[in-house]
Formats: structure tokens, C-alpha cells, sequence
């Protein structure tokens, strides 16, 4: 049986590889992908590269990037997949995400347009379009192990009308974003998709990522190191956080988002209602010494000499890293913690509260 | 058999669309190949998915906590009563990570080895040696694990769980496995419930002293001490963290470098049995120094006092020139030779001294064994 298998699934490559040499079957989604981004030029600095990629997400040019130093410049110029040119200019950015959502306009290379006019500036003779665009609202299904295409300008090896640089992968899985860029963690903490398509390259960012169909799956993030594993995360920013980023942007249109306000001002001081034990070795691991009652800890069944694992999914080695832990969580937030109980290992819930 | 119905079915759906792919070809334009590729395409994201799916019950995602403090102090071991303090000595490990080497801090993989609570994994995450091993297997029960001992050559961890009825996965018998075969490698090292998936092929055969699978899809603390697969969901190999280096556990060079490496089955089985009783598989080491810019042979320096060189009589100044029947004409050449070997393992030297050839059958040593250099 397995030797039929096997020899099925070698006639299988074998045919494949009679086809025709110019046909691909990327090439659907190669070209879906391709006339839905555009080239983005601005400003750089240092080790900031002043060229990026970003995704039509609107007939009328709406532009989803990744916010960087780019998008800063006083005027953006972006290239779409014929070569025509488009002064681009920023509607919204949100650092929490990192995303940004622009507006491509006629480009006047004599007069660039200031950003700080662009919103009260929409007159009709600033429409320009219409454009393909990747319809946010639709949702398309992922398995890992899908082949993925990313198009977009890695090293803006790609110039005017030349078309995109395209890699290719699968999608490797669903999880959440713990990364950082330089010595700093990364703003954004949700959920991503990983590829192992290459796409952690300057310029990458802001890639379209789309299945074989060339449905849209979501736009490649920025350049990070994975906390988990110290590599390069090649991962795209999923089209539903899209759909609700250019949904708030639209509504707001202009300045930070409330949620990433909301949360810049909300108390640090969280109180579980335990201490640990704070004595013995250079390292101090997170033994509870004791648990306080009616305290959120008490509620949530966590019991005097309970080891705390890992918050969050996080690894706590010692008792400094559950306080830094601790810091970034929200009163009122849930908190996954992972303790070992002599030899069981559980997971228990608990909500936090502000310190009285 | 059972576990392979599914895998007939989806290569015979696979099967049927490449016959079809006849007719379209036949057809002509490059519209029709471009369908067929197409659809060849979509067969094998098929394959893909059930690979991962099928192979998930058999992986078990590790958390390991702790590692800079003495561990007899907070938890003491069972495991090996007789070792020597030096043998309990964390540094014997610490020695192996390679200068770019960094720990990982997330979650890595398991593969169940056997269903009596047996998972091989990765030296990977052992390196700092964490007092507390946390096991999640595939049916989600979280368990405690003790690291029963590892394997310093190819970079394996055998752990073990009180459970007595995990599943145990098919391997591929290793003399099957061909170079240029899909390679999907999966791991829990991204965290998420689900493990994560990466494509290659199979790039070459009896790497690493007939060791190790090479491969080129993308290994890292992603996927080390997860497995290797082929497209029925057999598993090619263990994802381990070899470096080019000798004996090195791989740095950050190597993640997703294209270059990547599983243990398959029969080196596996070579020394389970050996692990289980709770030994660890050394390097094994000769104990002498030898001028690297030599060409006619490594030249020996220095000796080390005892060793395996100094047991079989070698002299400082004798200059070693075949090594297991291989000619040896400089230091390098000689490592290559026998750094894959263990402790233990008996190594067969050509010498010369004052232009005599003579040969010796030395068993090489633990580098714990060693005295200091002496000339």
C-alpha cells in the first residue's frame, strides 16, 4: 500500500513537471497581487530606509502601509503597477498597530502637496482612479500549509513599472505577535500569520499576501525578532485587525486611536493579591508565599507554594520577570497564569485588579 | 495501514487531477498549464494540511523554566544517583552552544518516541538547564517532565511523562527517503495551539557522519526537536540544532538559512535505549593539541594527562596521518574525522614517528576525563 502511495505521488511531481515552462500556477494570484500594491518613496534616516510597499484597499486610493519614518515625509510618492505616479498623503496612523492608512492624489512634482492641508484638500479634482483593490470585507479561509504569494518592493529592487518582487511559501500558523525591533519591544501584540515566504527585508513591508487564488490574507509587518525563538518573524498583520484598523481610520480620520490613548493612560499598578517569595538564591523563582483573601489570586484558587510558570504565555524565569510581567497588564484585564502544583501543572484565570 | 487511508486518498485525488493534467496539457495554450499547475499547486497544499494534521497529535509543546541556579538546591533530580559531581556540572553542556548562540525563551517541540511517556526533542532549550519542565501533550494534558539525559552529538533530549498511552507516530524506514522529496517540517516554537508549518525538500543524505537528513526548509527554535515529514505524515527525522561546527548547537547563522538537519529513525534508535538509562551521549575527544598550519598530518603538540592518546602510548611529536582507514593530512581533517563520535567509541589512528608508521585503537574520552595538557 505505502509503495503505491509513494509511486502515485511521484507520478503526481513527475506531471507536473512535463508542464509547460512558462505556466505557473501562481500566476492567478502573482497578478491579483502585483496590480494591488504600490511602491511607496519617502524619507529615511540612519538605518531607516525611505521606500516601502503598501496595499489598495479602496477604488478611490486608500493605501494600507506600515507606519514608519517614511510616511513621515513631507510628500509621499507612490508608484502603482503601470508606472503612473501618485502623491500619497497620511490620513491616519496608529503606533499601537503600527499601521497607516494613506490617499494617493495627483502627484505634482513641482508642488508638493503639505500633509498638514490633505484632509480640508479632497476636493473632486484630487480624485484619482479608480483602482483594483483588495476588498477588506471579504474573508478568506487559511490552513496551515497554504501556499502563500507576498508581493512588494524588498530592497525596491523594482523601479517605476517593473513589477513587484514576489516570494513565495506557505503559511506556517495563526499566533500572537512577541517581537521587538532594535533593544525595544514591538508595539503591536495581536494576532499575525506566519509565513515562511521571506518577507523580513527593508522595503517588504507592506506586502500583499494572498492565496493561491489570490484572495487576500493580509499586508506583511515590519521588520521584528521574534521574543519566542530570536529569529526574524516573517509574518503578515491578518485582514480582519485591517478591516478594523481603515474602519476607525475612516471614522476618525486624523490623530491617535482611542483605544491606543485609552490604554497609555490606564493605571500600571495591578494587584493579584499574592506575594512571592523574595529570599534565597541570586535568581528568585516565583514561588507564592502568600495569598491574600478575597484577593483575585484567592478567587482564582492559587494556593501558598504554587511555582508561576509563565503569564500570558509568557516564561517567567524569576521573580523580577513576573513584575515586569505584571507591568503590562491592565486592571480589570484577564491573566492567564500556568503554575505547577507539585507535580500537576495548571492553568488558572485570573482578573486582575487595581492595588489598593 | 489505518493511518495511511487517508494519505491513499488525497494522493489518489492528487493522482487524478496530474492525469487530467494530461488532456490540458495536450490542449496546448499556456492558459491550460497554467490550470495545471494550478491545480497541481492546490494538490499539494492538500497534502500539506493533512500533513499537519495528522501528525499534531504526536507533537508536544515544552516549556522549560529556570536555569541559573543550582538545580540540586531547589529540586533535587532523580536521576542518575552514581553521577560525579562534574558529571551534575551544568557547564558540561554550557560548552556546546556556538558563539552566536542565543537562547530561545519560548515554548519548543516534542515528538512521543514511545507510548510509555518517551518524548524525544532538542537540546535546544536544555542548554541553560531549567529546573522544571512543563509537558503539554496533543490531547492538551499538561505534565511534569524530567529530562532523562541527551545526546551531545546530534543535539537530542529524551524526556520522560507519567503517561502510558500516547500515540506513537510512523517513521519512514530512513533507506526510503530520497533527496529532492517534499520536506515539511513542523513545531510549536511560535506558540498558539497549532503547529506551525514550513516547506522543503530533502537536500542530502548521511550528513553529519551519517547522522542527520539536510534539508531546506526553514529549521530554527521554531521547529528543533520537532519533525520532519514527508507528505504522507511519516516522520523523515528529528529537527535538531547541529551546527557546522563541531559538536556546536547551531546560532543564529543557521535558523532558516536554508541548511537544516533531522535525525532519522535508525540513528534515533541507536541510542534511545542508551539514553533511557538515564545516560547522556558524550563527545568523544582524543586529549591533545596539534599545530593547525600542519600538512603532512596532525602533528602532536601536547597530550593530555590521562588520556585515551596517553593510554595508547602516542608520544608528543608523533604525527597522526590516517584516522578509521582515512588518509589525514592536517587538524582539520582529523576533527572532521572523529568529532561525531561518542565517548566510548573505539577509533583506529595511523601514526608516524621519526618516520615509523605504526597504528594504536584508542577509545575515545569524555572531555570530563581529560587531565590538563601537558608537552
Amino acid at each position: 500500500m505505502t509503495r503505491s502511495v509513494m509511486i502515485s505521488a511521484l507520478a503526481l511531481v513527475m506531471c507536473g513537471r512535463t508542464l509547460s515552462t512558462n505556466a505557473s500556477g501562481f500566476d492567478r494570484a502573482i497578478d491579483i497581487a502585483s496590480a494591488r500594491v504600490v511602491k511607496l518613496y519617502g524619507v529615511g534616516a540612519g538605518m531607516q530606509e525611505g521606500y516601502g510597499t503598501g496595499v489598495l484597499v479602496s477604488p478611490d486610493g486608500q493605501v494600507l502601509t506600515v507606519s514608519s519614518l517614511l510616511i513621515g515625509a513631507r510628500q509621499i510618492l507612490a508608484v502603482a503597477h503601470d508606472g503612473s505616479r501618485y502623491g500619497a498623503s497620511l490620513v491616519h496612523r496608529d503606533p499601537a498597530r503600527q499601521l497607516a492608512l494613506l490617499r494617493l492624489h495627483p502627484y505634482d512634482a513641482t508642488h508638493p502637496v503639505d500633509q498638514s492641508n490633505t484632509q480640508d484638500s479632497e476636493a473632486e479634482t484630487d480624485s484619482v482612479g479608480p483602482f483594483p483593490f483588495f476588498d477588506l470585507t471579504v474573508d478568506t479561509a487559511l490552513e496551515p500549509g497554504d501556499w502563500v504569494i507576498a508581493a512588494g518592493n524588498a530592497f525596491k529592487v523594482a523601479d517605476g513599472a517593473e513589477r513587484m518582487s514576489i516570494a513565495h511559501g506557505v503559511f506556517s500558523v495563526a499566533t500572537r505577535l512577541d517581537a521587538r525591533r532594535r533593544a525595544r519591544d514591538f508595539p503591536y501584540q495581536g494576532e499575525c500569520l506566519v509565513i515562511d515566504a521571506i518577507t523580513s527585508n527593508p522595503g517588504a513591508p507592506g506586502s500583499a499576501l494572498v492565496n493561491l487564488d489570490g484572495g487576500f490574507l493580509g499586508m506583511t509587518g515590519r521588520v521584528v525578532l521574534s521574543n519566542l525563538t530570536h529569529t526574524h518573524l516573517n509574518h503578515a498583520i491578518p485582514r480582519s485587525v485591517l478591516l478594523d484598523f481603515v474602519e476607525e481610520a475612516n471614522a476618525r480620520a486624523g490623530g491617535e486611536t482611542e483605544v491606543a490613548m485609552v490604554k497609555a493612560e490606564a493605571p500600571q499598578i495591578v494587584d493579584l493579591g499574592i506575594r512571592l517569595s523574595r529570599a534565597g538564591y541570586r535568581t528568585i523563582l516565583p514561588f507564592v508565599e502568600r495569598v491574600r483573601r478575597n484577593s483575585p489570586a484567592a478567587r482564582a484558587g492559587i494556593k501558598r507554594d504554587d511555582l508561576i510558570l509563565s503569564i500570558n504565555g509568557r516564561a517567567v524565569d524569576n521573580v523580577q520577570d513576573f513584575d515586569t510581567r505584571m507591568k503590562g497588564t491592565a486592571p480589570g484585564e484577564r491573566v492567564l497564569l500556568v503554575i505547577r502544583r507539585g507535580r500537576i501543572i495548571l492553568d488558572v484565570q485570573i482578573e486582575t485588579d487595581y492595588k489598593p | 495501514m489505518t493511518n495511511s487511508r487517508w494519505t491513499t486518498g488525497i494522493v489518489l485525488l492528487a493522482l487524478s487531477s496530474a492525469l487530467s493534467m494530461g488532456t490540458w496539457v495536450r490542449g496546448g495554450g499556456d492558459s491550460d498549464a497554467t490550470d495545471a499547475e494550478y491545480q497541481l499547486l492546490r494538490d499539494t497544499q492538500v497534502v500539506f494540511r493533512h500533513v499537519a494534521q495528522r501528525v499534531q497529535p504526536y507533537l508536544v509543546k515544552i516549556e522549560t523554566v529556570g536555569g541559573s541556579q543550582p538545580p540540586a538546591r531547589i529540586l533535587p533530580t532523580e536521576e542518575d544517583e552514581d553521577a560525579t559531581p562534574l558529571e551534575r556540572d551544568p557547564n558540561l553542556f554550557r560548552d556546546a552552544p556556538g558563539s552566536r548562540f542565543v537562547v530561545s525563551d519560548g515554548p519548543t517541540t516534542g515528538l512521543v518516541y514511545r507510548s510509555d511517556g518517551y518524548i524525544l526533542s532538542s537540546s535546544f532549550n536544555f542548554v541553560r538547564e531549567p529546573v522544571l519542565i512543563s509537558v503539554t501533550l496533543g490531547d492538551g494534558r499538561r505534565l511534569a517532565a524530567d529530562l532523562v539525559a541527551r545526546d551531545q552529538v546530534r543535539k537530542i533530549a529524551l524526556l520522560k511523562v507519567d503517561a502510558t498511552d500516547l500515540p506513537e507516530p510512523e517513521w519512514v524506514d530512513p533507506e526510503q527517503v530520497s533527496v529532492g522529496q517534499w520536506a515539511i517540517a513542523l513545531g510549536l516554537g511560535f506558540g498558539g495551539d497549532r503547529p506551525s508549518v514550513t516547506i522543503g525538500i530533502v537536500s542530502a543524505l548521511h550528513r553529519m557522519k551519517h547522522n542527520a537528513i539536510q534539508t531546506d526548509a526553514k529549521l530554527s527554535p521554531a521547529n528543533y526537536g520537532g519533525p520532519l515529514c514527508d507528505i504522507h505524515g511519516r516522520i523523515m527525522g528529528l529537527s535538531v540544532p547541529m551546527a557546522q561546527r563541531p559538536g556546536e548547537l547551531a546560532g543564529v547563522e543557521m535558523y532558516d538559512s536554508g541548511i537544516g538537519f533531522a535525525v532519522p529513525k535508525n540513528r534515533v534508535d541507536a541510542i534511545a535505549e542508551h539514553l533511557m538509562t538515564g545516560h547522556s551521549f558524550y563527545r568523544g575527544w582524543l586529549g591533545m593539541q596539534s599545530d593547525p598550519h600542519g600538512s603532512d598530518g596532525a602533528k602532536i603538540v601536547k597530550i593530555a594527562s590521562p588520556s585515551p592518546l596517553e593510554e595508547a602510548g602516542v608520544q608528543v611529536g608523533d604525527v597522526i596521518v590516517r584516522a578509521e582507514g582515512k588518509p589525514i593530512r592536517n587538524l582539520g581533517q582529523l576533527v572532521q574525522a572523529i568529532y561525531m563520535l561518542p565517548a566510548g567509541e573505539t577509533v583506529h589512528l595511523g601514526l608516524e614517528r621519526e618516520g615509523e608508521a605504526y597504528g594504536v585503537l584508542v577509545t575515545l574520552a569524555r572531555n570530563t576525563e581529560l587531565g590538563s595538557l601537558s608537552d
